[in-house]
């Protein structure tokens, strides 16, 4: 590659970068070596950031059981009308 | 009495922190995404499959136990969709009335718990668009308001979330996040869904559902460092 197609090579600003994100992450390609990222720690934190928020999301446990009265009013409502 | 369904609880909290990758299921780099996805969503239950049986037969206590096996996973996805413990409770209960109604449909082409967290999406998703909530009757109102909206995030460098999130404060921050935004980011980074079957149940495009989950992450990530801004200023 010669010095001028280098200088002609077009830098990725912030704004760029980040209009590309949503296709990026979930084309399930490796992006982490893009240039951007290599150079602009902003970015490379956010998407450090994102990264982590989806990674805790699958973490999430189920919250808690539903209040008795719930099983109690399915049970009325079968035993009522047979569920209908 | 019923046993209770522990099969979900195979993920790994420390002192309440999470421990990235510590969840001994999703995730793991050595195996298919999808596979990983069939396990956390499907974890195998003792007995399930002779209760199911026996519940397509009309036996009573069976039925129970399918509820008693599955209320808290059913309930916290209604909750987590609505954000409301009462409407939460109500659509749990049409669930379960209509597992009751349509079990004998379920003829096992995919896992039980799967086809039965399909059917309390839709009835979260009818519940919502009988209330005429825009986010989910057309594709271009899925959008929320602008004010609702992730900003970019250009040249704000200061706090990483990398490490400093419990359980709790995220789950708050989910509840904070706009209805149009909170349904494509449960549905897909915590129940596992996949952008066609979203795009499929949310009646919006493909392109729609990965925008809107970016956006839902972006808006998270604003939520939660506001949150460790305020914990600095605090202290």
């Amino acid at each position: 590659m010669t010095a001028e197609t280098r200088i002609a090579k077009p830098v990725q600003t912030c704004e760029e970068f980040q209009a590309q994100l949503p296709e990026m992450f979930e084309s399930g390609e490796e992006f982490h070596g893009l240039d951007h990222l290599q150079t602009c720690e902003n970015c490379a934190a956010l998407v450090r950031d994102l990264e982590y928020i989806a990674q805790q999301a699958k973490l999430l446990l189920p919250l808690r059981d539903p209040s008795p009265v719930v099983w109690e009013n399915i049970q009325h409502k079968i035993a009522g009308n047979n569920g209908k | 009495m019923l046993t209770e369904n522990t099969s979900n609880n195979t993920k790994t909290v420390t002192n309440g922190i999470f421990s990235p990758g510590s969840d001994n299921l999703p995730a793991a780099p050595d195996r298919p995404k999808a596979a990983n996805q069939h396990l956390r969503r499907n974890p195998p239950i003792a007995g399930e499959a002779e209760a199911i049986a026996k519940a397509q037969a009309g036996d009573a206590p069976s039925f129970e136990m399918l509820y008693s096996l599955h209320k808290r996973r059913v309930y916290s996805l209604c909750l987590r969709m609505l954000g409301n413990v009462a409407e939460a409770e109500d659509l749990t209960q049409e669930a379960f009335l209509q597992l009751y109604r349509k079990i004998g449909t379920f003829r096992g082409d995919s896992a039980f718990s799967t086809w039965l967290h399909r059917l309390a999406v839709n009835v979260v998703l009818m519940h919502l668009r009988k209330k005429g909530l825009p986010q989910v009757s057309l594709e271009e109102t899925l959008e929320p308001s602008q004010e609702d909206g992730p900003r970019k995030d250009i040249g704000a460098r200061d706090l990483m979330l990398s490490g400093s999130i419990d359980r709790v404060t995220l789950e708050r921050a989910v509840e904070d996040l706009p209805p149009g935004y909170r349904l494509v980011f449960v549905l897909h980074d915590v129940e596992g869904y996949e952008h066609n079957e979203i795009a499929d149940m949310l009646e919006c495009s493909i392109g729609n559902s990965k925008s809107q989950l970016h956006k839902a992450r972006m808006k998270l990530r604003d939520l939660l460092r506001s949150g460790q801004r305020k914990e600095v200023t605090q202290k």
